[in-house]
């Protein structure tokens, strides 16, 4: 059974014209990381909202459609019903930290306190969380110590310890360096192997390719694409509207038109992709 | 209680007031360093005063004043008042003046107000007679016109540039800062004057050393200094605020 | 610690004490001082109160150049000021046209003393408290949970607010903006240096606040708490104690001023 299903779904904020999500259809089975890729206005950050409850509850606007995530609906259950279930992590990691907390413990304590949760087990969760994040060694440092990649990972910690069964993420390394890239796309990895659902709006395409099991690619508020990493992110239909395209794929694009690309081969995304199609054409 | 209090605050709101109380401390810093002769430290009460509503608004004063206060606590008695502006400016806000646009001559007209006003006040207060029996009369208005005729055409003369330069298209706000300064100068006067003994260990304090030395009482001293500084200092408030408002996208104006 | 506030972590009896048994005595002595007559009341108060918790927290040096810093400048200005002009009175001191009169040096004596109260006790309170504990302590308390949030988020803020000020200083100046000059050219450099700083924080609330509520903020839960108090039974009675003796006190003020 999909564990969200989104029919027709249309959204406009109640300031500002045009629609903001327009006729939108998305199924994501259980377990599965589909990535959203988009120009900006293409309304990212809006379909996150939408999946994490925050439209319609924290932003009035007007929603249509049928929205359905783990068992809930946009229109019958409350805003903190659905935190329960789907947790939400955006980009500045500044932003997402409390500011009510000393500690980095403290800080991803927050939550399980907010629900009134026994202190002992809290301390337990916390325990558990802060080894499965990677920030076991952070624990008694203040939150506002750390780098922008450790404060990412303490943000994503403190929406795992309240074990949702959804994660959505908007954009969470589009602060980040290389380095703070690489140790948050790692967290993500490694939550995603443990059988968590995953939607992530990115534009980082070449971490898209190697994680993601499904890309969406949205335009002006509506889905063009919906499918396989490898075949959405090489599309000629992503061409002139604004995407990030990978350099690798934009090379392999020309060499094709040269005839230095196998015409039969889909286009790479990554480095290794490109690589083998290159060396595959100069064996021959 | 607190409960249906608690209600009336969005998070947004709640979120809203630790910034606020930020930008009261921060401006407050920056004034000093740019010695001005104004305090500005209740931008942020008014803001939220504007887009929060007058509860939120005097929470964020009394607040600002008491977490001020852990550091430099004399500012912490005064928590009382800056709740009052916090409140004042919500209701003002509720009725839309940090919204709406006022003519230009309109603001001219407050500005020329407000100067002749102060002006009036000022000579008044220091031309007053007090006989032997403790009974104060104050001079005459045609008296004190004809006398210091010079002092009221420059106090004309600066109100009209106050309103044409500064307040320009705010002259709502700006009125509204000035009634909130009058009512912060009246109400913090008894707790200065009790436990201060008058003075705030700032500049000010020459304009209350003025007005003792004219033989005024220690509590109508300390409202008369604020009548002169408040009025000017909060609407100069408002207006930064009314600035802020009108540079902010629409969907963060409301909370 | 790196946030807004006079904390200075000792390892003292004072520091160890429940933040509301500190916060009860500070609100006592404060009514003591202020209802009990006669002008040394306050500096009695000071030096047998307030001093020696001070000496026992370990905090006294610091807690009396704090202290001096925040009380010399009101002292000056009050014994000037009352001092000088007040109405009619003995000459103590003359000085060509000026001259101290005893009645204002007095009253400026008893001003000084309440002002030193005020100070001296606030500050022994911060240097010895935690911010987050008081909060702690006062939600325990039955004190609504959202007023602990804005209390510890202002502290956390503060630091990084000023430090965004200064960024916007440097780069207005950095522009051209003159914030040295008559009072004119100061006044026009307020509003580009006030206005992005504003600005800019507002767009966060939004932000911050989904970020919050994302971690059940809103929740109608009884919120627990992970760090968790010392209290004894003892400090509890203390708390009754004393609470009991500053209402007296504001009583027999009230009645002692009704009488006299």
């Amino acid at each position: 059974m999909a564990l969200i299903e989104l029919e027709h779904v249309s959204y406009r904020y109640p300031i500002g014209s045009g629609l903001a999500l327009a006729d939108i259809d998305l199924r994501v089975e259980e377990g599965e990381f589909v990535a959203i890729i988009g120009p900006n206005g293409a309304g990212k950050s809006t379909l996150c909202y939408t999946l994490s409850g925050f439209i319609p509850h924290f932003f009035r606007g007007d929603l249509q459609g049928k929205v359905q995530v783990a068992g809930m609906q946009a229109g019958s259950s409350t805003l903190n019903e659905w935190v329960l279930q789907v947790g939400l992590a955006f980009q500045n990691p500044f932003n997402q930290i409390s500011g009510a907390k000393y500690t980095v413990f403290e800080e991803v304590a927050f939550g399980l306190e907010n629900l009134g949760v026994p202190p002992d087990e809290i301390r337990a969760r916390v325990d558990e969380a802060l080894s499965l994040g990677g920030i076991r060694d952070l624990a008694d440092r203040s939150p506002y110590s750390l780098s922008g990649g450790q404060q990412q990972r303490v943000a994503l910690t403190s929406i795992l310890v309240m074990q949702p069964r959804v994660l959505v993420l908007d954009e969470p390394t589009s602060q980040m360096d290389p380095a703070g890239t690489r140790e948050v796309f790692g967290l993500i990895r490694s939550l995603a192997e443990r059988g968590l659902t995953v939607v992530m709006a990115e534009h980082k395409t070449e971490w898209i390719a190697a994680f993601a099991d499904r890309v969406v690619a949205l335009y002006q508020g509506h889905v063009l694409l919906d499918g396989k990493p490898g075949e959405v992110l090489t599309s000629d239909a992503l061409l002139d509207k604004g995407f990030g395209i990978s350099r690798y794929t934009s090379v392999a694009r020309r060499a094709r038109e040269r005839d230095l690309w196998p015409s039969d081969r889909p286009l790479p995304v990554t480095l290794d992709e490109a690589a083998a199609g290159f060396s595959h054409r100069s064996s021959r | 209680m607190f409960d249906s209090i608690k209600k009336d605050f969005t998070t947004r709101t709640l979120v809203l007031i630790p910034v606020a109380i930020a930008i009261n401390i921060a401006v407050g810093t920056l004034v000093i360093y740019l010695k001005l002769p104004v305090y500005l430290d209740s931008i942020g009460t008014v803001l939220v005063g504007a887009v929060a509503g007058p509860w939120a608004g005097a929470l964020t004063g009394a607040l600002a004043n008491l977490i001020w206060g852990l550091f430099t606590p004399n500012v912490a008695p005064f928590f009382y008042v800056a709740a009052v502006i916090g409140l004042m400016a919500g209701f003002f806000g509720r009725r839309g003046v940090f919204q709406m646009e006022s003519p230009r001559w309109l603001s001219v007209v407050i500005g020329i107000l407000f100067f002749f006003t102060l002006a009036y006040f000022l000579t008044a207060f220091l031309n007053r007679q007090t006989d032997a029996t403790g009974y104060t009369t104050y001079p005459t208005p045609g008296e004190l016109l004809s006398r210091y005729s010079i002092v009221f055409l420059l106090a004309i003369i600066a109100g009209a540039l106050v309103g044409w330069f500064f307040l320009r298209n705010g002259g709502y706000a700006g009125l509204a800062g000035l009634a909130t300064g009058v009512v912060a100068a009246i109400i913090s006067a008894p707790m200065a004057a009790y436990v201060f003994g008058g003075v705030t260990g700032a500049g000010t304090d020459l304009l209350v050393a003025a007005f003792r030395a004219s033989g005024a009482g220690i509590l109508s001293s300390v409202m008369a200094q604020g009548a002169v500084s408040d009025p000017f200092d909060k609407m100069t408030s408002y207006m930064i605020v009314w600035l802020i408002l009108r540079a902010l996208p629409a969907r963060f104006r409301t909370f | 610690m790196n946030d807004f506030s006079l904390y200075v972590a000792r390892d003292s009896g004072l520091h160890k004490l429940h933040p509301l048994t500190k916060g009860i005595y500070v609100l006592f002595v404060l009514v003591a001082g202020f209802t009990l007559p006669g002008p040394w009341t306050s500096y009695f108060v000071v030096a047998f109160g307030i001093l020696p918790l001070a000496a026992w927290g370990k905090v006294l040096g610091i807690h009396l150049r704090s202290v001096w810093r925040v009380t010399w400048p009101f002292a000056l200005s009050v014994l000037l000021i009352q001092g000088l002009f007040w109405g009619h009175g003995e000459d103590l001191v003359s000085l060509g046209p000026l001259a101290l009169k005893k009645e204002g040096v007095a009253f400026a004596f008893i001003s000084i003393g309440r002002i030193l109260l005020v100070m001296s006790s606030f500050i022994l309170f911060s240097l010895t408290t935690r911010p987050d504990m008081l909060m702690i302590s006062l939600k325990q308390a039955g004190f609504p949970g959202s007023i602990a949030y804005i209390f510890v988020t202002t502290l956390q803020i503060i630091p990084r607010f000023q430090s965004r000020a200064q960024t916007v200083l440097d780069a207005q100046r950095s522009r051209g903006l003159e914030t040295e000059g008559n009072l004119l050219v100061r006044s026009r450099a307020l509003v580009p240096l006030v206005v992005p700083l504003v600005l800019g924080s507002l767009v966060d609330v939004e932000e911050r606040a989904i970020a919050i509520e994302a971690r059940a903020f809103n929740s109608n839960h009884k919120e627990t708490s992970v760090v968790e108090i010392p209290d004894s039974l003892l400090q509890k009675r203390i708390r009754a104690v004393l609470t009991a003796g500053a209402a007296l006190l504001v009583v027999a003020g009230f009645a002692w001023r009704l009488l006299s």
